[in-house]
C-alpha cells in the first residue's frame, strides 16, 4: 500500500521527470543511439557537412566524440553550400553510395524526397524511439523543417532564422531621442512596422550621419537580399502564387510596395550598401557604422564578441559595440528561417543504421545543447531546451535577451519557398533583386520575373507544383497568420 | 641462310594504335555522349529520361536569354580583343630594344596572366569595391570627392570593369608572343626601308606586319577562342549581373548545367556554341591563310 512517504517519493520522481522533458528512467535518445551503435564499431560512415566553419563541428568536436562513444570514424565531406544539392543528386543518380548522412537545407527537401534520393526515416525514428524527442525542437522547425507528403526526411538541427540587431545605447540616448522626436514628432522605438522602419532609419542617419553612423544596413547582394525579399512580402500581405491557377502573384501590388521600398530604403543606409554581402554588413554593424540590421543568429554572438577570439572567427571583425546591443524580430514579426540545415540519410548509403544513429544522436537534445553553444560552428539554437539551457544564458551579459529573441523568432518564423525545383524560382528571385539595384522599375522587373516564374510552372507542370505548393502553403510557417 | 624478313610497313602504326584508340575513347566518348544526351531528356531533378528528338534544339531558338548571353560574349571579344592586340603591340614595341632592366619589367609584365583568371576576378572585386577598394578611392583623389561608383553593379560601368580587369590580366600574352614575333623580323628589312626613306607607319604595314601576322593572326585565334569561352573573371566579378546584364554564353551554360540541372538542354547549348566556333573558326583561318 503506498503511503504518504512512497507518495511523496513518486512525486519528486513525476515532478523531476516534467522538469528533465523524459522520464527518468527512460534513455535519452542520445544514450539509445550510442549503445545501438556500439555493434558497428571499426565502420566508417561518411557525411555531407558545409565546407567552412560549419564543418567544425564533425571534425573538431562531434565526430571523435563520436568515435570515442562507439569506434566508428566519421568522414566528412566538406562542400560548399552552393554545390550541396548538386553533389547529392549527382551521389544518388550515379548510384554510388558514397555518402551515408547527409546535410539537407529544408528548401530542397521535395526536391531530393521526389527523385528518391533520402531515405524515409519514420520506421527508424521508431525503432530507436526517438519521437518523444522530436516533439522538443521547436514548433517552427519542427513542424516545417522536417516532412515531405507526411514522411519525416530530416531532423532540423540548425535555428537559423532572421534576427533584427539594434544599438540599444542609441535607442536609449535622451539627446538621439530628443533629436528624433524634433525631427519627426514620434517617439523613438524599435520599428515593429515596415513603415515604423523607413521612419526610424531615415530618422537615425539624418541625426546620427555626423557621426559616421548610418540608421541601418542590411546584407543586399541577391542570394541574401531574396530571402529578405520573401520574408517581407508575406509579411505585407502577399502570396507567391494564385493557389488556384498557380500563376505567379509576386508582381502583385504588395511586390511592388516592398520592391519599391527595398530600394528607397537604400537611400538612408550606407553607401554601396547594394554591394554588401554577409561580411560587408557584419563589418558596418560590428564597428558602430549602423545602428539597426537584421541577419542569422552569428551576428548577435558576434556583436558580443562571444567566440570571436578562436582561431577559426579570426576573420570577424573587432566588435566596438559590446554590451550595447538589442535583440528584436525583423519588421512584421515573422521572421524568415532563410536556409537552415536537416539531417538525412541518403537513400543509397550502405550504413544506413549506423549513419541513422549517428544523426539521432547529433540531433539529440543532449548532444545538440553542446553543438549549439560550439563558438565557431554556426549552427543555432533549435530546441526548446536550448533556450532555456542556463549554460548558454550565462555566455555573455545579454545573452537572455538573444535567447529570447530567438525563442519568439522559432514560433512565429517564415518558411522559405520550397517546391519543386525551387532554385529556378529563386534565381529568378535573385536576378529581379539585382535588376533592382541596377536601377530598373519595379513593376517591370517583377512583371517579368512572374513571367518567367510561369514558365516554370508550366515546364514542370502545373498539376504537379500546384499539389506541392498546396501542401507548402498548408505549413503552418508558410504565410503569417495576419 | 634465310632471308631477313623484311619488316612489316605497318609496324609503326600497329605500335601507336593503342595510344591512338585510348585518345580517341578519351576524347571522343565524352562528346559522342553528350550529342546522345542533346537529343534526350535528361534533368538530374527529372526522371524523365526518353528520346526527345530536336525538342532541345528547337527551344536554343526560343530561349531569349541564351541569344543576349551570346550577344554580350561578342560584345565583350569585339571591345576586348582589339584592345588587347594594340596594347600588346605598343608594349612589345617599346620592349623591342634593349631597354635598363626589361627582363625584370618583362617578368613583371607577364605576371597576371600566371593568376588563375577566377582569382583574378576576386582580387578585381575587392579593388572595385566601393567601400573597401582603392579605385573609388583614387578617383576620388583626383574628383576631390568621395566617389561611390558601384562598379559590378551599375549597368554603366559594369561592362568597362570586366573588359578592363579581362585587359589587365591577358594583354601581357599578347605582348609576350607579338614580342616574339616582333624579335624574329629581319632587321635588315626595316632597316632597308628607313634608308630608302619609309616612314613608320609604311616600314610596319609593308614590312612588319606580313612578317608577324601569321603569329599575331594565331594570337588573336588564341584570344578570341578564349574571350567566346569567358567564365571566370564574370563569375567572380558580377555572376553574370545586374540580373542578366553581363551573363556569356559560357555563365548561362553554367547555369543551366550546373544550377538548373538542364543536362539535355545544356548539351545542346553546347554543341550549338561548337557548331558556331567551328563555322568562325573555319573562316577566320582561311581569312588569315593559316591553312597553306
Amino acid at each position: 500500500m503506498i503511503n504518504r512517504r512512497d507518495f511523496g517519493k513518486i512525486s519528486l520522481v513525476a515532478s523531476l521527470a516534467t522538469t528533465m522533458g523524459r522520464p527518468a528512467w527512460a534513455a535519452s535518445a542520445a544514450d539509445t543511439a550510442v549503445k545501438a551503435a556500439q555493434q558497428y564499431k571499426g565502420r566508417t560512415i561518411t557525411i555531407v557537412w558545409e565546407a567552412g566553419l560549419q564543418s567544425l563541428d564533425p571534425t573538431h568536436f562531434s565526430g571523435p566524440k563520436w568515435k570515442e562513444l562507439t569506434g566508428m570514424d566519421v568522414k566528412v565531406v566538406e562542400v560548399a553550400t552552393a554545390e550541396m544539392f548538386t553533389k547529392i543528386m549527382q551521389d544518388y543518380k550515379s548510384g554510388a553510395g558514397a555518402y551515408d548522412a547527409l546535410n539537407v537545407i529544408p528548401a530542397w527537401m521535395p526536391d531530393l524526397a521526389q527523385a528518391g534520393a533520402l531515405e524515409v526515416l519514420d520506421p527508424y525514428v521508431e525503432k530507436y524511439g526517438y519521437a518523444p524527442e522530436l516533439q522538443t525542437i521547436a514548433p517552427t522547425y519542427r513542424d516545417n523543417q522536417m516532412k515531405v507528403g507526411g514522411k519525416i526526411y530530416g531532423f532540423p538541427d540548425d535555428g537559423d532564422v532572421f534576427l533584427m540587431y539594434y544599438r540599444r545605447d542609441l535607442f536609449e540616448d535622451p539627446a538621439v531621442q530628443k533629436a528624433f522626436k524634433e525631427k519627426t514628432g514620434k517617439d523613438l522605438a524599435v520599428p515593429k512596422t515596415w513603415a515604423d522602419f523607413d521612419v526610424v532609419g531615415a530618422g537615425l542617419t539624418d541625426i546620427l550621419k555626423d557621426k559616421g553612423i548610418y540608421g541601418a544596413s542590411f546584407f543586399r547582394q541577391p542570394p541574401y537580399a531574396m530571402y529578405m525579399f520573401e520574408e517581407r512580402f508575406r509579411n505585407e500581405g502577399g502570396k507567391f502564387f494564385d493557389a488556384d491557377t498557380m500563376k505567379a502573384a509576386i508582381n502583385s501590388d504588395v511586390g511592388v510596395k516592398v520592391f519599391t521600398a527595398m530600394r528607397n530604403e537604400n537611400n538612408f543606409m550606407p553607401p554601396g550598401v547594394e554591394q554588401f554581402g554577409f561580411v560587408e554588413n557584419l563589418a558596418t554593424f560590428l564597428q558602430g557604422q549602423s545602428a539597426m540590421t537584421i541577419s542569422w543568429p552569428p551576428y548577435g554572438r558576434w556583436a558580443e564578441g562571444y567566440g570571436t577570439d578562436q582561431e577559426a572567427l579570426n576573420w570577424v571583425p573587432k566588435t566596438t559595440i559590446a554590451g550595447k546591443v538589442g535583440y528584436a524580430l525583423p519588421p512584421g514579426g515573422h521572421p524568415e528561417l532563410a536556409a537552415g540545415f536537416a539531417l538525412s540519410i541518403s537513400s543509397t548509403s550502405k550504413n544506413k543504421d549506423a549513419a541513422y544513429l549517428f544523426i539521432q544522436w547529433l540531433n539529440s537534445e543532449d548532444v545538440s545543447r553542446q553543438r549549439v553553444q560550439l563558438p565557431y560552428t554556426l549552427r543555432d539554437p533549435f530546441r526548446d531546451a536550448h533556450y532555456a539551457d542556463p549554460g548558454y544564458l550565462a555566455l555573455w551579459p545579454n545573452a537572455k535577451d538573444y535567447l529570447a529573441a530567438l525563442k519568439q523568432a522559432s514560433q512565429t518564423g517564415l518558411l522559405d519557398l520550397s517546391l519543386l525545383q525551387t532554385d529556378k524560382y529563386e534565381e529568378v528571385l535573385r536576378q529581379a533583386i539585382s535588376k533592382l539595384w541596377a536601377g530598373d522599375d519595379p513593376k517591370t522587373i517583377l512583371d517579368a520575373a512572374a513571367a518567367q516564374w510561369n514558365d516554370i510552372t508550366q515546364k514542370i507542370g502545373v498539376d504537379k507544383q500546384k499539389m506541392v505548393y498546396a501542401a507548402w502553403a498548408a505549413e503552418s510557417g508558410a504565410y503569417p497568420k495576419i | 641462310m634465310a632471308a631477313i624478313a623484311h619488316p612489316d610497313r605497318n609496324f609503326k602504326y600497329w605500335l601507336i594504335s593503342p595510344a591512338v584508340f585510348l585518345l580517341l575513347l578519351v576524347g571522343l566518348f565524352p562528346l559522342i555522349f553528350s550529342l546522345v544526351v542533346s537529343f534526350m531528356r535528361v534533368s538530374m531533378l527529372e526522371t524523365d529520361t526518353s528520346f526527345a528528338g530536336l525538342v532541345n534544339y528547337v527551344q536554343l531558338f526560343h530561349d531569349a536569354r541564351l541569344w543576349q548571353s551570346l550577344l554580350h560574349t561578342v560584345l565583350i571579344m569585339v571591345i576586348a580583343l582589339p584592345i588587347e592586340l594594340l596594347l600588346g603591340l605598343a608594349m612589345a614595341y617599346l620592349f623591342l630594344d634593349r631597354l635598363p632592366g626589361r627582363q625584370l619589367l618583362v617578368s613583371l609584365l607577364v605576371l597576371p596572366t600566371i593568376i588563375s583568371p577566377i582569382v583574378a576576378g576576386a582580387t578585381w572585386r575587392l579593388l572595385f569595391d566601393n567601400r573597401y577598394g582603392p579605385i573609388n578611392q583614387i578617383i576620388g583623389w583626383f574628383a576631390g570627392h568621395p566617389v561611390p561608383a558601384l562598379w559590378t553593379v551599375n549597368p554603366g560601368l559594369v561592362y568597362p570593369a570586366i573588359i578592363f580587369c579581362e585587359i589587365w590580366q591577358w594583354t601581357p600574352f599578347m605582348f609576350l608572343i607579338l614580342l616574339a614575333a616582333l624579335s624574329n623580323v629581319d632587321r635588315s628589312l626595316t632597316e632597308a626601308a628607313e634608308i630608302d626613306g619609309a616612314r613608320f607607319w609604311r616600314s610596319f604595314r609593308y614590312v612588319v606586319l606580313p612578317a608577324i601576322f601569321p603569329v599575331m593572326s594565331i594570337a588573336i585565334l588564341i584570344r578570341g577562342l578564349d574571350l567566346f569561352r569567358i567564365f571566370d573573371i564574370i563569375w567572380a566579378l558580377t555572376a553574370g549581373g545586374p540580373g542578366t546584364m553581363t551573363e556569356t554564353i559560357s555563365v548561362y551554360t553554367y547555369i543551366q548545367g550546373f544550377k538548373q540541372f538542364e543536362s539535355s538542354y545544356t548539351a545542346a547549348i553546347a554543341f550549338l556554341v561548337i557548331a558556331l566556333l567551328t563555322v568562325i573558326v573555319t573562316w577566320a583561318i582561311r581569312r588569315m591563310g593559316l591553312a597553306k
